[in-house]
């Protein structure tokens, strides 16, 4: 906290605003585009697929495949495509500065794994990130062995700027809240599966009776059954335990992006 | 419309649903098995009532109407003139289905029986009863009075008759009826297991702290609780028992094992709120 000063010189840039790089999947890359944008970053991104039709971003938001060199954070939010993950990481390690940090998005491949790829191995800091989540207040930092306690504390500082703030975890597959809540979106679908219950009934049931603030059916929606599916799939890769199992209709979901229609 | 609703057990459940009903207008007639148990209930439902009047939720006498409409009774035959009736009385499939046998003897044959068991099977109560369709499951969540799901439950044979009527029912009493099939843990109990379960994992894993992993899901995820304050509040104790249940209810599912972090604490005696000490130290208890 003592280091407010220094912090505020590092993350601006000359020009008064520093840049943000943010790549990967839509719409992760549009909510953090805007959260930076709207905290006066000036945010250049790009993504792995370009989302159709183009986002229109509130602030000033520049698309573009390049990477400046006085870039003061980079953000590589790919959740799942191991291979674009990859090569950002290996292109944003040659265009960086020694000093930017690289925050990525490990719930599906833990940070340790992803520093094996590049170079700058101290620059890595794995976050947790999933669609919707972005206005949260905590997002689960995960450094890895080779992260000095700097690179933490610029991150650390960085998500302050955002409003937000850092809770250092164990770097592994699937962190916290996407293992509990991925879990509970699979378990909703095996019930309905199983026609123990409607999916509308699902979710009256446990907003209702536990005080969920969402449906763990509508969450499915709201973060891609895709990218629950993914996060799942990894954990079971990870641990390879029966429990994370994935229920057939939630790899069905995943596959057609819509509810399914019982024949 | 139903207008004389049955209630057998007038514990913390049996209470709370009378509340429930005879705020929405219905004649309740409250059964328990002695005097003393029944005195003690219309107290705690006074009790309640005032609490709700204080708050401004009800007035002096919409209180005085609705504590007049729930009828203590102590013999089961009183209960004839009941076009439903739900069972709260203790967990246990033997006395549950003893008391199925009774009622059926004691009421018209179109009265709706139905049972608020958490954990027991509905189908294998009713499979007592010379008309099994007419059972059903009630279940209703704790406070009664103040919880607004209740899952209704059909059991392999009850009929689509008596779970229309068991849905207008619950509308009737100002509940949000789903519907389950009856499986263990119906939905509630079922689909909650992830959250008491994966967070379990995490600690035993070393990934993040008690504190962390309830700060996380609370200011990182929206949820009001986490799952470790929660489990302390519902008591380690019952949340090991329904999570042992429910895995040995679908033999042996990996996703419903328990963790030996419950079976500790259970053993340490730190089973929550209630003990003083569970995965939080509470100063004020014990
Ligand atoms: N407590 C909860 O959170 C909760 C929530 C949902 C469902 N339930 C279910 O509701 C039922 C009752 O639970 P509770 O917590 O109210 O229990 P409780 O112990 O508070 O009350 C049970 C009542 O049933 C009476 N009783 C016992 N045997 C009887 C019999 N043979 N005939 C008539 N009355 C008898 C007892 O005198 C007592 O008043 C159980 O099936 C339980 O699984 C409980």
């Amino acid at each position: 906290m003592a280091k407010k000063t220094s912090s505020t010189t590092h993350t601006k840039g000359t020009s008064g605003h520093s840049v943000v790089y943010i790549v990967g999947d839509s719409p992760l890359v549009e909510e953090y585009a805007n959260l930076c944008a709207d905290k006066g970053y000036s945010v250049v991104v790009d993504w792995n697929e370009s989302p159709k039709p183009a986002p229109k971003f509130e602030g000033t938001v520049k698309v573009s495949s390049t990477t400046a060199r006085n870039t003061a954070v980079a953000l590589e939010l790919t959740i799942a495509d191991k291979e674009h993950k990859k090569k950002n990481l290996v292109t944003l390690d040659k265009a960086l500065a020694a000093t930017a940090p690289i925050l990525t998005n490990s719930v599906t491949v833990a940070a340790t794994e992803q520093a094996t790829w590049i170079s700058g191995k101290h620059r890595l800091v794995g976050i947790g990130a999933l669609p919707s989540f972005s206005q949260q207040r905590i997002v689960e930092t995960a450094p890895t062995v080779h992260t000095p306690k700097e690179t933490v504390e610029v991150v650390q500082r960085f998500m302050q700027s955002l409003g937000k703030e850092i809770e250092v975890v164990q770097d592994r597959v699937g962190m916290v809240l996407p293992r509990i809540l991925c879990q509970l979106v699979n378990e909703a679908t095996f019930v309905v599966q199983e026609d123990v219950a409607t999916p509308q009934d699902v979710d009256t049931a446990m907003k209702l009776g536990t005080n969920y603030p969402l449906g763990p059916i509508e969450w499915g929606g709201k973060i891609g059954f895709k990218h629950v599916y993914s996060v799942l799939s990894a954990i079971e890769n990870d641990l390879s335990e029966d429990r994370y199992r994935i229920s057939p209709l939630l790899k069905m979901l995943a596959h057609t992006g819509e509810w399914w229609k019982k024949q | 419309m139903v207008k004389h609703f049955g209630i057998v057990g007038a514990g913390t459940m049996g209470s709370g649903i009378a509340q429930a009903a005879a705020l929405s207008g219905v004649d309740v007639l409250l059964y328990d098995v002695n005097d003393t148990i029944l005195r003690q209930a219309l107290e705690r439902i006074k009790y309640d009532f005032r609490k709700g009047v204080n708050r401004g939720k009800l007035t002096q006498e919409q209180m005085t109407e609705a504590f007049g409409r729930i009828h203590p009774r102590t013999k089961l035959h009183d209960l004839k003139q009941c076009e439903f009736i739900v069972e709260a009385v203790i967990e246990d499939l033997t006395v549950k289905k003893d008391l199925f046998r009774h009622l059926e003897a004691d009421t018209k044959p179109t009265t709706i029986l139905a049972t608020n068991t958490s954990s027991l099977s509905v189908t294998a109560m009713a499979s007592v009863l010379r008309v099994p369709e007419r059972a059903v499951g009630l279940h209703f969540f704790n406070p009664a009075h103040i919880m607004k799901l209740v899952e209704v439950v059909r059991g392999e044979r009850t009929s689509q008759e008596t779970v229309d009527h068991t849905i207008e029912l619950a509308k009737q009493i100002d509940k949000t009826p789903v519907v389950a099939k009856d499986t263990p843990g119906f939905i509630v109990n079922r689909v909650a297991r992830p959250f008491y379960g994966e967070a379990l994992r995490l600690l035993g894993e070393n990934v993040a702290t008690v504190e962390q992993i309830d700060r996380i899901v609370k200011e990182g995820g929206g949820f009001a609780m986490g799952p470790f304050e929660l489990m302390d509040l519902i008591g380690i104790d019952i949340n090991f028992a329904v999570t042992q249940s429910m895995y040995e209810q679908y033999f042996g599912e990996p996703r419903y094992r328990p963790h030996l972090i419950q079976k500790r604490m259970v053993d340490a005696g730190h089973i929550g709120r209630k003990s003083g000490q569970g995965f939080y130290k509470y100063e004020d208890k014990k």
